[in-house]
């Protein structure tokens, strides 16, 4: 079976500045991997280039996700075809309510996979109950985009989403940042919920704390945009004790 | 409208009211002309250009359904009142030529010929629908009374096609409240509205401009008494070559007045808008809140905005902010709404949208904001075609 997401020596950046040099990565469904790694590594920019941001300049390498070359796929086609981005920072929307946000890209993507659009109140029966099940309030989904939410708020909005457009790909960009460790708990379930023999996640986070809650199959750690070494789940727990000091020395030398 | 005096001569046999003392409003309004640039209030609405050049198609006239409120419809068509407003006790009062007034009110004592006259002394709430039609010039005086404790909403639903100057005067006892929408989605409209406040009266007045060639809503508030209190809401939606202008005059005369004001123009095409606002807080008016924010969206690099928020201070115990902010559709918002699966038109037609709705999270009245919801989405998908073909097409 082939590889849900296969990533060879992916070369990515802005302008004349490198970020990504050469990342090999490759996915199965179900799996799930974590990346951790120092600041500036270029984990987010590897979110975003998978996830089709304009900005960036792919230089070399491939990435294959479910049969299709991403690099062919604006950002919208990529979401169509399965992958999904938690955002680090969700965007406020002032003036559109998270409803009319979640039905229209529902329907965007029930359309771009060639499913019927889903009329108002078998909508409106979902999302209520893919709510609940996160413990939100029915408020939310009438309030504003993100506006006004707490940390918490956002982020289980964003799990909300991805329970939503069930994705075969889930990339959670730190979505442990700005979560006390209660609401972390919160988003974990809701993730965990979500695992399936079906589905690969993507967890990408500088802290090995997100990991006691959504427990990865596979953990890399990731420096100066290359992955420098995978192993188990042990490897988290090593780095909580060591640091990135090591990968940091790494860093540069090549600087 | 450029032929005053010939405009005159013809409407004079139906003309009501003092019309020897109206004709001298007219040499009068002559003797000044149309307000141009030099007038300071008039520095971004240059009218006499405005007026004489091609004026730029309106799009398709949107009908607006507002049976969910149960108002009372006045439609005026060219100028004549086309149904019985009896039942509202509405009729028309002409105006009493003011000699020292501006020019624009000058023209409008002279020539007003028609326009509603409500006036309200009890429960409950009433609802009136003003529809004006037509494509002749057409001037109005409408007056809005409301004795104490009383609440009404008037909508002004401006769908006509050539150039009407529009006044209207508010009255608010204590403890009224008025909500006052002004929808123009066509024609020339150059409007004025006076409003006067006792203790504790709310003047709500929401603006939406969403076609016009040429819009002037001006509107000047005086907070006489304590707990007075105006909120003024306008969006815009500019494109082709339309001129849209909001200007507010907010004078807190009295202490513990409030005043909040908003602006959201989304400028398509060649569009211009303008924004001015201007709070004044006299001596002994202590602990005024007032606030004003102007947003502007530019959807093209032909469009133009200009904004003027000004604050005159006089009391030294009052909170008054103003902001200003103008930017494109932002990048990353973009981005957010591609990565759920929506494409790039229909993401920017979701955010033109949420911008101009904001106008609606003012509004306390769900039927109203629904009616204002449908006008806004009908216009903006209209707007999506026009536009972003032509973007796409580079």
């Amino acid at each position: 079976m082939s590889a849900l997401l296969e990533i060879s020596n992916l070369q990515a950046g802005i302008g004349d500045k490198a970020i990504l040099k050469g990342l090999d990565l490759t996915i199965q469904a179900g799996e799930v991997h974590a990346i951790m790694g120092p600041n500036g590594s270029g984990k987010s920019t590897l979110s975003y280039v998978l996830s089709g941001k304009d900005g960036y300049d792919i230089t070399g390498g491939s990435m294959q996700f479910d049969g299709q070359d991403l690099a062919d796929l604006q950002a919208e086609e990529r979401a169509i075809a399965g992958l999904f981005l938690a955002f680090q920072y969700p965007l406020e929307i002032p003036g559109v309510t998270n409803m009319t946000f979640l039905k229209t890209a529902l329907n965007a993507v029930r359309r771009g996979r060639g499913e019927d659009e889903m009329d108002a109140a078998s909508f409106l029966r979902l999302a209520r109950e893919k709510s609940r099940a996160l413990g939100m309030d029915d408020d939310m989904l009438k309030r504003q985009l993100n506006v006004g939410f707490s940390g918490g708020e956002k982020k289980r909005n964003e799990i909300l989403q991805m329970a939503m457009l069930e994705p075969k790909l889930a990339i959670l960009d730190e979505t442990d940042s700005g979560l006390d460790i209660d609401a972390l708990k919160i988003v974990a379930e809701g993730v965990n919920a979500q695992r399936s023999p079906e589905r690969g996640m993507l967890v990408i986070t500088h802290y090995q704390r997100l990991l006691d809650f959504i427990k990865p199959d596979v953990v890399h750690v990731m420096a100066n945009g290359r992955i420098v070494r995978s192993g188990g789940p042990e490897l988290a727990l090593e780095l909580e004790k060591s640091g990135y000091a090591d990968y940091r020395g790494n860093e540069a030398a090549h600087a | 409208m450029l032929n005053a005096l010939a405009h005159f001569e013809r409407a004079k046999p139906h003309l009501s009211g003092d019309v020897e003392a109206r004709a001298q409003a007219l040499q009068q309004a002559e003797l000044l002309g149309l307000p141009t640039r030099r007038v300071e209030a008039w520095h971004y609405t240059d009218l006499p250009r405005l007026l004489k050049r091609a004026s730029s198609p309106s799009g398709a006239l949107i009908g607006n359904d507002y049976s969910t409120l149960k108002p009372h419809y006045l439609v005026f068509e060219n100028g004549q009142l086309s149904t019985d407003a009896a039942q509202l006790s509405a009729e028309f009062v002409a105006p009493e030529a003011d000699l020292s007034a501006d020019a624009m009110t000058l023209y409008n004592h002279a020539l007003a010929e028609n326009g509603v006259t409500l006036n309200f002394d009890k429960s409950p709430e009433t609802i009136v629908v003003i529809e004006t039609k037509g494509s002749e010039t057409q001037h109005f005086m409408h007056r809005v009374k409301l004795g104490a404790g009383v609440k009404a909403t008037v909508v002004d639903d401006h769908a006509a096609l050539g150039y009407s100057n529009v006044i209207w005067h508010v009255e608010l006892a204590a403890d009224a409240q008025l909500t006052l929408v002004h929808i123009q989605q066509s024609g020339q409209y150059v409007g004025h509205c006076t409003a006067n406040l006792a203790a504790n009266a709310q003047f709500k007045q929401t603006t939406l401009l969403t076609g016009g060639d040429v819009a002037r809503h001006a509107t000047h508030v005086k907070l006489q008494q304590a707990g007075a209190k105006a909120d003024l809401h306008s969006a815009i939606l500019g494109r082709a070559v339309s001129h849209n202008d909001v200007t507010y005059t907010i004078e807190h005369q009295a202490a513990d007045t409030h005043s909040h004001t908003t602006s959201h123009q989304a400028l398509a095409d060649a569009a211009r808008g303008v924004f001015q606002g201007k709070v004044i807080v006299q001596r002994d008016a202590q602990r005024v809140d007032a606030q004003m924010q102007a947003r502007a969206m530019m959807l093209s690099s032909e469009a133009e905005i200009n904004a003027k928020p000004e604050l005159e201070i006089y009391a030294d115990d009052v909170a008054c902010a103003h902001g200003t902010a103008i930017g494109e559709i932002d990048a990353d918002a973009l981005f957010f709404l591609r990565a759920r699966g929506i494409d790039e038109a229909s993401a920017r037609q979701l955010l033109i949208t949420g911008f101009v709705e904001q106008l609606l999270t003012h509004c306390d009245d769900k039927a109203l904001a629904d009616v204002l919801r449908r006008h806004i989405e009908q216009k903006i998908s209209a707007l999506t075609l026009t536009k972003l073909e032509a973007d796409h097409a580079v």
